[in-house]
């Protein structure tokens, strides 16, 4: 589906972002009352909508198409919570809505469907949405289904179409935890489509530019190891060792571990992999591990060959992290006014940081962004590129700044 | 320890390639890579030979092929389009390939060891190319190896069918050198066919040898019954035409018919003619292997042997009439062809043939089957089929021809053959009984010939002379004769004969002299079964021995009871022509004589002159040795059957029996009365006894007696009585022998 809203004025602060929230539990009166807030009576050329699984989600968009006006592309996807402004407990049960408008900004849309047997033809697809718009500054969101795995290959996909001169941002869908299924939205008015497996592209055009922060707080622990097999997101072996033992090792725990996967996972969350790259680490957060052939299961790919270290976080770091990140996006705006930060905060910082950690980190972006309203999701996975060629992150906060 | 990241990159890298299968997958992830390890945003790869960039990555727009020259001579970035200056890098592929890496990214510029890094890449690319190189060599010999393969295979397939057609060819051939049976060459041959057409209905058609025009089913394998007539017609037309032949699927309801002529000794023999199912369709493959096949067996049937063979099975040898196969199959034909009708058969049996063959030996007995052939021939017309069944028998086909045109055939046939045939230098009389039958709906050869052959039969029993025409009811009756023969099996074991006993007195004194043993069957349903219905049976089914036996051991035992009233009483008893040519007949008798402790004086065995004439020879050792046993011989029926006066002299007889159809008239008829004078006289002249059969009043005794007759039995002197009333004769009327004699020469 491709929807088109195209109407570029000189006025070049007419560009305007709004957030909304609501934690109704029913679902129409949620969409429509976070909707509401986020429209402010504008009319948003794009409504964002990141909402929990577990709302009835037609009557949810039901409620967020009684306040699109003509022309409004609607978008989003399930999280593992929403990141807002006002909510400093940002609860895992609300719908957040951010809108997007303004005679300065194009919007276009489209979704690349069936993502896991085709991930760079759907992220080629999606990316392609782009080439639609006429606006001197473009950006491509990109929303894809957070349980395909090796996402970067949506990236690359992604990548191929828009080339280096267009950078993108985004995050990959969730489903608080569940891992059972992520969803994706688009439409407008008249409808909005509940998709899986599905990556939505989100072409935005601005005279003024955009600005992309990213960064994590992730320090690396202890010696590496060298992944000497490994397919995909599964690592079978650290320097000749299972990966699974190589790693219970590192932690300081032991098979047993595995007994409640649930506890497996947040200690895993704590202790994420980090692989030796040109600027830094390149993270992948250990999700599961197999005890039959004893192998590591990550979220996304693990290059066999990579020199792996164990990374571990600091909280400070970590609040840090988000206010780097937007202070970073502000930055990348290059002196233009910020009007709004979008934000795709990864779901294991908020396993880390807890509630009281969230609560600082959301005062942390306050402070960075200021009065910018600021709204978002927890991702797992985020997605920026505004150098080089890779565009898939972990444990990160990407930061869109638009002005 | 500092950790390189580009060392671990490299790492990453190669082992990426390295699960590259073909060049292009090479390329493109050794560009990707090669970017994000640099944080590049372009980058592509060339090789010379091509001259094109290829895995280009980054640039909307495709890659300028002259920017690579400026960073091959040393420059550090370069003028790209949508992105500006760009710092640049590019690395050769190395030796193994002529080609080159290359990198463009914005931020800034590559460091030395960023730089070694991507020659890294840029040689591991190199080598992955050539190995990739040499992997698509191999795979396209591998691929011009498996067409090879296929070619091969299909090669192959043609030599096996090649094959498999040799080796059925080879198993005719050896069928023929091995003499197998004309059936199994001709099995070899239509089973080899269908086996090479995929099990194909197949039809080895042949002209009869000795009549060309006439096509006769030599052989078939899955052949549908129904399909003969098309075969036929199929081969016909193959056969004229000289060529393969097709037959739309209309001619036959099973589907098309291929038929392709076969040549026996240079002519055109025959045919063979495939089938394919309807819902095959045989191809211009199958075609040529039919007529590749016939083209071969023709010279296997060429083969004289083949040829003789085929004589063989259908002719009869000695008369050159078609045989039994050769009749029967040209019967099935017309009767599966609606048009011919209706179709009627003779079956001929010669009477008297045995005799002469047996009288004048084998060869004569040749020379008598062919001329009665030869007769038989010229009084039909070409048209109807005459055969020879095998021993004396012969068979008609008349086709198109009414049962009242066959009778006549028949009886023109009959008078033919009764005709005298000179044999050996000898007058020989013999006569044909002929039976008549005439298609009935659905009805087989052999069915139809059945039944001609039961209506020979009933001729056979009449003797009328007349050809006699097949009805239903014969059916029954042989029905009821099969029922007969079984009840007579088990009549002898379940005890249901007994003798009754006759005797013969002194017509003078009416002295008893002896008594005659008479078998009698008393069956619980039939009742009273007379011995002129079942005697012939027991002598046909081979019963008649152990019933002779049995009847020589039972009235042995009874005389021995009667000599204790009568001592010199003797018992007669009746042997039929078969018992005296058993080998064991002799000790048969000499068992008996032994278990009832008699003499051998006291038996006299009763044989027709018929029974010297089976094996005369034979019957003359056994009745000399009966002789020598002290047993006496009479000659029963005397003047009814074939006689001849020197057998009197040769054969060691006691006793003429006089037949009572001469002693019935003995008063009335002149001519009787001289023919029982002329027995008389000659027992008298022979010292014979003679005992006049059949008296039944006292007329006909007193003739007898002032004839000279001293013996006779018959209903007025006494009827047959059982046993027990048999010895109360015998204690009432026994009179000592020397005063039966002293009674006898008082009358001369």
């Amino acid at each position: 589906m491709t929807v088109d809203r195209a109407d570029v004025t000189t006025d070049v602060a007419s560009c305007w972002m709004g957030p909304g929230y609501s934690a109704d539990d029913n679902a129409l009166t949620a969409g429509r009352r976070a909707a509401e807030q986020a429209v402010d009576g504008r009319v948003a050329l794009l409504l964002l909508v990141f909402a929990p699984p577990s709302y009835d989600l037609e009557k949810l968009l039901d409620g967020v198409r009684s306040c699109a006006s003509d022309g409004t592309v609607i978008a989003g996807c399930t999280s593992m919570g929403g990141v807002v402004a006002g909510q400093p407990d940002s609860p895992t049960r609300g719908v957040v809505v951010v809108a997007l408008g303004g005679p300065g900004l194009q919007v276009r849309a489209r979704a690349g469907r069936n993502v896991s047997a085709r991930r760079r033809e759907a992220g080629a697809e999606a990316a392609a949405t782009v080439g639609g718009l006429t606006a001197p500054s473009r950006i491509c969101l990109l929303l894809c289904d957070g349980l395909v795995g090796e996402q970067h290959e949506v990236v690359r996909g992604a990548y191929g179409v828009l080339g280096a001169t267009v950078p993108m941002v985004g995050g990959c869908a969730g489903d608080d935890l569940t891992y059972t299924r992520t969803h994706q939205f688009l439409g407008d008015r008249a409808g909005v489509e509940i998709l899986t497996d599905t990556v939505v592209g989100i072409g935005l055009g601005s005279a003024v530019g955009f600005g992309v922060g990213i960064a994590h707080g992730w320090r690396k622990v202890g010696e590496p190891a060298v992944v000497t097999s490994s397919s995909g997101g599964r690592l079978f072996q650290f320097d000749g060792r299972p990966a699974l033992d190589a790693y219970l090792d590192w932690i300081g725990a032991d098979r047993s571990l595995l007994d409640d996967r649930n506890e497996f996972r947040i200690r895993a969350f704590g202790s994420p992999l980090g692989m030796s790259r040109r600027t830094g680490e390149d993270i992948r957060v250990v999700h599961d591990g197999d005890l039959s052939d004893g192998s590591l299961l990550c979220l996304a790919d693990v290059p066999q060959g990579a020199l792996a270290w164990l990374m571990e976080p600091d909280d400070e770091a970590l609040v840090e992290a988000a206010a780097a990140s937007c202070a970073q996006a502000i930055e990348n705006l290059d002196g233009a006014q910020a009007r709004g930060l979008l934000l795709f905060n990864c779901g294991v910082r908020k396993v880390m940081l807890g509630r009281a950690g969230m609560q600082r980190e959301v005062e942390a972006v306050v402070k960075a962004g200021g009065d910018v309203p600021f709204g978002g999701f927890f991702t797992y996975g985020e997605i920026a590129r505004t150098r080089g060629a890779r565009g898939m992150h972990h444990l990160t906060v990407v930061t869109l700044a638009l002005a | 320890m500092a950790f390189h990241w580009s060392m671990h990159q490299l790492t990453e890298y190669f082992a990426a390639i390295s699960a590259s299968s073909d060049e292009e997958t090479a390329i493109k992830v050794a560009v990707e890579r090669a970017v994000e390890a640099l944080d590049a945003e372009v980058g592509a790869a060339r090789l010379d030979a091509q001259g094109q960039w290829r895995g280009a990555i980054g640039l909307a727009t495709q890659l300028p092929a002259s920017v690579l020259e400026p960073v091959l001579q040393g420059a550090s970035s370069v003028e790209l389009p949508e992105l500006g200056t760009v710092y640049a890098c590019g690395a050769d592929l190395g030796s193994a390939i002529d080609g080159c890496l290359f990198v463009a990214r914005m931020s800034e510029q590559l460091s030395a060891e960023e730089r070694q890094m991507l020659q890294g890449m840029a040689q591991v690319l190199g080598l992955a190319l050539r190995n990739l190189g040499a992997l698509a060599v191999e795979r396209s010999l591998r691929e011009d190896h498996e067409r090879e393969a296929a070619h091969r295979l299909e090669l192959l397939e043609a030599v096996r069918a090649q094959q498999l057609l040799l080796e059925t060819l080879l198993a005719i051939q050896r069928a023929i050198s091995q003499r197998e049976p004309l059936h199994s060459v001709l099995e070899a041959v239509t089973s080899g066919a269908s086996n090479l057409l995929g099990q194909a209905g197949i039809a080895l058609v042949l002209a009869d040898p000795t009549e060309p025009a006439n096509l006769i089913m030599a052989g078939s394998f899955h052949w549908p019954t129904t399909a003969t007539g098309a075969a036929l017609a199929a081969a016909a037309r193959a056969m004229a035409a000289g060529e393969i032949v097709e037959c739309p699927t209309t001619d036959s309801p099973e589907g098309a018919l291929h038929a392709v002529p076969v040549h026996v000794s240079g002519s055109v023999g025959g045919s063979l003619v495939a089938v394919q199912p309807a819902a095959t369709d045989a191809d211009d493959g199958q075609a040529s292997m039919l007529v590749a096949f016939a083209q071969q067996i023709s010279m296997a049937l060429t083969d004289a042997r083949t040829v003789e063979a085929m004589r063989e099975a259908y002719r009869d040898p000695l008369t050159g009439l078609p045989n039994r196969a050769l009749f029967l199959e040209r019967l099935q034909r017309s009767l599966s062809d609606p048009g011919s009708d209706p179709v009627v058969v003779l079956f001929i049996d010669l009477d008297r043939f045995k005799a002469v063959n047996d009288s004048l030996g084998h060869r004569a007995g040749d020379e008598l089957l062919t001329e009665v052939a030869g007769r038989i021939r010229t009084t039909l017309r070409a048209s109807y089929l005459a055969a020879r069944l095998g021993g004396d028998e012969f068979a008609v086909l008349l086709d198109g021809q009414s049962t009242e045109t066959a009778c006549q055939v028949a009886e023109r046939i009959a008078a033919r053959v009764a005709e005298p045939f000179l044999i050996a230098a000898r007058t020989v009389y013999i006569g044909a009984s002929i039976g008549v039958a005439s298609r009935t709906a659905g009805c087989t050869a052999v069915e139809l010939l059945s039944n001609a052959d039961l209506a020979m039969y009933r001729a056979k029993k009449t003797a009328s002379g007349r050809a006699v025409v097949f009805k239903p009811a014969m059916h029954t009756d042989a029905v009821a004769q099969l029922d007969f023969q079984a009840d007579l099996k088990t009549a002898f074991g379940a005890r249901q004969f007994r003798l009754n006993y006759q005797p013969i007195v002194a017509l003078e004194t009416g002295a008893l002299y002896g008594v005659e043993a008479l078998l009698r069957w008393e069956h619980p349903i039939r009742g009273q079964v007379s011995p002129v219905d079942f005697v012939p049976v027991a002598e046909e089914i081979g019963l008649i021995s152990d019933i002779g036996r049995w009847v020589l051991r039972e009235a042995l035992t009874e005389l021995a009871v009667l000599r204790s009233s009568a001592p010199d009483l003797t018992v007669s008893v009746n042997l039929s022509p078969r018992e005296v040519t058993d080998h064991d007949f002799v000790e048969k008798v000499e068992e008996a004589l032994a278990a009832a402790a008699l003499p051998g004086c006291a038996l006299t065995v009763e044989l027709t002159e018929t029974a010297l004439l089976t094996d005369p020879a034979l019957a003359l050792r056994h009745l000399s040795s009966l002789k020598e046993l002290g047993v006496r011989i009479a000659l029963d029926d005397f003047g009814t059957g074939y006689s001849s006066l020197s057998h009197l002299r040769q054969f060691p007889v006691d006793q003429l029996k006089v037949d009572r159809t001469f002693v019935a008239d003995v008063c009335e008829s002149s001519e009787d009365r001289a023919v029982v004078q002329a027995v008389i006289d000659l027992a008298r002249a022979l010292s014979l006894e003679v005992v006049a059969e059949g008296i039944e009043g006292s007329r006909q005794q007193g003739e007898l007696i002032g004839m000279g007759c001293a013996l006779g039995q018959g209903y007025h002197l006494c009827r047959p009585v059982r046993s027990a009333d048999c010895r109360r004769l015998v204690n009432e009327r026994a009179i000592p022998r020397s005063a039966r004699i002293d009674a006898m020469v008082a009358t001369q």
